[in-house]
């Protein structure tokens, strides 16, 4: 099936004002029918390029040919009356407005709300397999439909290639496999165009027919994906042969017991939970979004103020209240680095040295600013976090450094427990080892860890025992040495009724 | 140690200093030109300083404030209620007495403007415009309408003696200048003797029996013990990540309500404070008394930079920003410019000096992020990864 491309690429460039080159020449193809992936590690050039498509970057130098003609695309509404519609990561939607608000917002027209573009679009959602009510609040839906609503929005404005950014990073795996089996009914049945991008291999290799990786702004790979496996895209993404970590069994026996979680619960987010933490031992949660996995860190760390019961660090009752809990020794990293992990206006030093601030009591009131640089600097080389230096703002750094920054803040000798929710959600390959080697090591140099992640195999190479849980309650615990991740998707995710045939 | 100079310097950094100066010689040049007596004079450099020292005053805390992300409207409201709790009260109870029930009265509106603002949690603005509105009409109330005066002639000695008393300065200023140099050539700090030698060559001009009001030296005792604290110690830290990022700072283990709601506290404190001394000025309150002024702080506060979003801001800069406010007013006084255009020139530095400071921070993103060369091209796709 080898048709003319629709989007086509030539030697794309894009030279920044300050001289930083993010694109140094890139070729792509991108054919109707077709699902093409885009990968690469962050700073690659990948959002780059999708500013460049999305016309809010102009290309410094190159051809870009739509259906043939080349065009030169220097603000958003240029691509969009083209027929190119783009989905970004982080959904911009007016959370007060309604779905079929959102949907319309980029339609002409004076009148506010229309019966024909009611029908129009219901039948859009109807084709989604309506996930979501058209009359219902943006700001009420949940993540996956709101995902919903921008595609909606983008077959509504009736786009032929639509670039899709990461759209499932933030997804649950049930949510994830409806996505994809929206995209391939687009391309397939509707002769769509999708430039898909991920840093998930899995998805890439099942989801689409070409794929293009670009690394340090060229395009080192393009080849149709039956050609290709997970390996060898990850090669060319780092450059190098990466696996994610390797399950390592020669490993320290766990300790005593360090955590003792007793009768935790919060009302209409997690059933009265107990287990046991013991000196390094990392705990997996395996969860989807909305399993309660996030609201069991935060009941334990004391940030959901409903929560009741009782929490023993090393038989001493801890205090309720986050600061009580990191004052005692339990860190957090959270699910969200940009809105819970770091503050943005702080020097990357003193963002790392915001945790020693709530972990000292009553030391000296004075900052002692060259030994936080001097700390922060050597959390830098540790986590080999890429920054021009410790006085780089948290904001420049890119995703995957930026959750080192926000991990590296919590490496002090006062941490006794750390809890990590999605560490490795939205970077790339190379950090997300780096992340996950450095769990390890830590717990076996005896800190225990509790690791909340959506990606399985994650927990499964690093995790000594894996909990696992669904409607806010642990369903059952399952050991990493034995569970595959299939196993895992089916007791987190599964009906009721195989849940317990996979008990039995 | 590496500094960024062309930071430093830069109009977003420094442009406050810049304009306080630019105005001091524009309005220099024209008194000169029209033959009046010397406008850079050490007796008119001390008068905006006095008529400044109010809004200064409240201004510093109210820097804190936004810091923390917050805002408060009602420091005029609580500046006159404070003034007229302590003319009320000198009489019977005495000067010394009726100032701390005045500060105490101040700081008990601050707690409970920020218990409400976090504990039932409405937004900042609308509890202090409604504590604007109701303490001045506990004002009212208090004073039933008319101008309160303290009547015993001691205790307005007394109370005239806090506000108006002179203080030499000549050799503190030559002290502090001494320290400063010391410190910016033991830890390699330029700008800390560019800030010695103005301190030394401003005293050296006004000559060594140049005395100023009392309230200028509150303010600069004040102003120096905010900044200390805000730059040298734990608290200011826990102050700028509250202010910046409120669930990483709680995430943190820092103690977020502590935080915001001292920030009402000192800023009712403070407000009390300048109350306490616009009551002692006159001896006497009058109901509608610094009606407005909130305005004023605040904008001295953008002036000087601060972010009204929280996280960021100065309260050195803030203290030049009311300076440069008043010697707007000073200056359309002294030399009789018109005083109908007074409003008008101030919005005007107020929004400009906003623009400078949105636009300047806009460019200042990329010649950062030139250095960052791993980083680079990644700094512009954080918001998308």
């Amino acid at each position: 099936m080898v048709t003319d491309p629709i989007l086509q690429l030539e030697g794309v460039t894009k030279t920044f004002p300050n001289g930083t080159v993010a694109l140094r020449g890139v070729d792509l193809a991108i054919r109707s029918g077709t699902v093409h992936g885009l990968l690469g590690a962050n700073g690659a050039g990948k959002s780059t390029l999708i500013k460049i498509l999305s016309g809010a970057l102009s290309a410094t130098d190159g051809t870009i040919r739509w259906k043939g003609e080349p065009v030169n695309w220097s603000h958003p509404r240029d691509p969009r009356r083209a027929g190119v519609a783009t989905i970004y990561q982080h959904i911009p939607l007016v959370p007060t407005l309604s779905a079929l608000e959102n949907i319309l917002l980029d339609q002409p027209g004076w009148k506010r709300e229309r019966a024909q573009d009611r029908r129009r679009v219901a039948d859009v959602v109807a084709r989604l397999g309506n996930p979501f009510a058209l009359d219902e609040l943006a700001g009420d839906l949940p993540i996956g439909a709101r995902q919903m609503i921008v595609i909606a929005q983008s077959l509504a404005s009736g786009a032929e290639l639509v670039v899709m950014d990461e759209p499932t990073a933030s997804l649950a795996t049930e949510e994830r496999e409806t996505v994809y089996a929206i995209i391939r009914s687009l391309a397939r049945e509707d002769g769509k165009a999708i430039l898909f991008v991920s840093h998930f291999l899995d998805e890439i290799v099942s989801l689409t027919d070409e794929v293009t990786v670009l690394r340090d702004g060229r395009a080192v790979l393009h080849a149709p994906t039956e050609t290709l496996d997970e390996a060898a895209i990850a090669e060319a993404i780092a450059g190098r042969a990466v696996t994610v970590v390797e399950r390592g069994d020669n490993r320290p026996a766990p300790g005593g017991t360090v955590l003792e979680i007793d009768r935790l619960a919060s009302p209409g987010r997690l059933a009265p939970t107990r287990f046991l933490l013991r000196k390094g031992e990392v705990l997996g949660i395996a969860g989807t979004l909305g399993s309660g996995r996030s609201e069991l860190l935060h009941a334990i760390f004391g940030s959901d103020p409903a929560a009741s019961g009782e929490i023993r660090l090393d038989g001493q009752v801890i205090g309720r209240y986050p600061d009580e809990a990191v004052a005692a020794g339990i860190a957090l990293v959270p699910e969200d680095r940009s809105a819970q992990g770091y503050v943005p206006q702080l020097s990357l030093a003193q963002n790392i040295g915001l945790a020693a601030l709530g972990q000292r009591r009553t030391h000296s009131l004075l900052l002692d600013e060259n030994a936080e640089r001097a700390s922060a600097t050597t959390a830098i080389e540790r986590l080999a976090i890429k920054a021009p230096g410790p006085d780089a703002l948290v904001t420049e750094l890119s995703g995957g450094n930026a959750q080192k920054a926000v991990i590296a803040k919590w490496l002090t000798p006062e941490t006794r427990v750390l809890l990590l929710d999605e560490p490795t959600a939205g970077i790339d390959i190379g950090a997300r080892t780096d992340i996950l080697r450095l769990v390890r090591q830590l717990a076996d140099d005896g800190l225990p860890v509790i690791l909340v992640s959506s990606e399985f195999e994650e927990l499964l190479a690093i995790a000594d025992r894996i909990l696992v849980m669904r409607d806010g309650a642990v369903v059952c615990e399952a050991d990493p040495k034995q569970a595959s991740e299939a196993d895992l998707t089916l007791m987190a995710g599964g009906s009721r009724k195989q849940q317990a045939g996979a008990n039995a | 140690m590496t500094q960024d100079w062309r930071g430093i310097f830069s109009l977003k950094e420094a442009g406050v200093y810049y304009a306080l100066l630019i105005l001091l010689f524009i309005l220099a040049a024209i008194a000169s030109s029209r033959g009046l007596p010397p406008y850079l004079g050490g007796e008119n450099l001390g008068n905006i300083a006095y008529q400044a020292s109010l809004v200064g005053i409240m201004g510093v805390a109210m820097t804190v404030m936004l810091i923390t992300g917050a805002f408060d409207l009602s420091v005029g409201s609580v500046a006159a209620l404070s003034a007229a709790v302590l003319v009320g009260l000198a009489g019977s109870i005495g000067a010394f007495p009726a100032a701390i029930a005045a500060l105490c009265t101040a700081a008990a509106i601050g707690l409970l403007n920020g218990a409400i603002v976090q504990f039932i949690g409405i937004n900042a603005f609308i509890v202090t415009l409604g504590t604007l509105t109701a303490v001045r009409g506990l004002v009212l109330i208090l004073t039933g309408g008319r101008s309160l005066m303290v009547e015993n002639p001691q205790v307005l000695a007394e109370l005239l003696t806090f506000e108006s008393t002179r203080v030499p300065v000549f050799w503190a200023a030559i002290a502090v200048a001494v320290v400063l140099v010391a410190i910016g050539v033991a830890k390699r700090r330029p700008i800390r003797i560019a800030a010695a030698a103005v301190i030394a060559g401003l005293a050296i001009l006004a000559g060594p029996n140049y005395a100023v009001a009392a309230p200028v030296i509150y303010l600069a005792i004040f102003t120096t013990v905010m900044w200390a604290i805000l730059r040298h110690t734990v608290i200011g830290r826990r102050l700028y990540a509250v202010g910046g990022n409120a669930e990483a700072a709680r995430l943190s283990g820092i103690n977020v309500h502590t935080y915001k709601m001292g920030a009402f506290v000192l800023s009712g404190t403070a407000a009390g404070f300048a109350g306490v001394l616009f009551g002692s000025r006159l001896g006497a309150i009058n109901p509608t008394a610094l009606q407005g002024s909130e305005l004023t702080v605040i904008a001295a506060a953008i002036l000087g930079g601060t972010s009204l979003f929280g996280g960021a801001g100065s309260v050195v800069k803030t203290v030049v920003g009311a300076l440069l406010l008043f010697t707007l007013t000073n200056g359309f006084n002294i030399l009789n410019l018109g005083a109908n255009y007074q409003g008008l020139i101030e919005g005007v530095v107020v929004i400009g000096a906003a623009a400078i400071y949105t636009v300047g921070g806009r460019r200042r993103a990329r010649p950062l992020s030139l250095n960052a060369a791993p980083a680079s091209s990644a700094a512009s796709e954080e918001p998308a990864s």
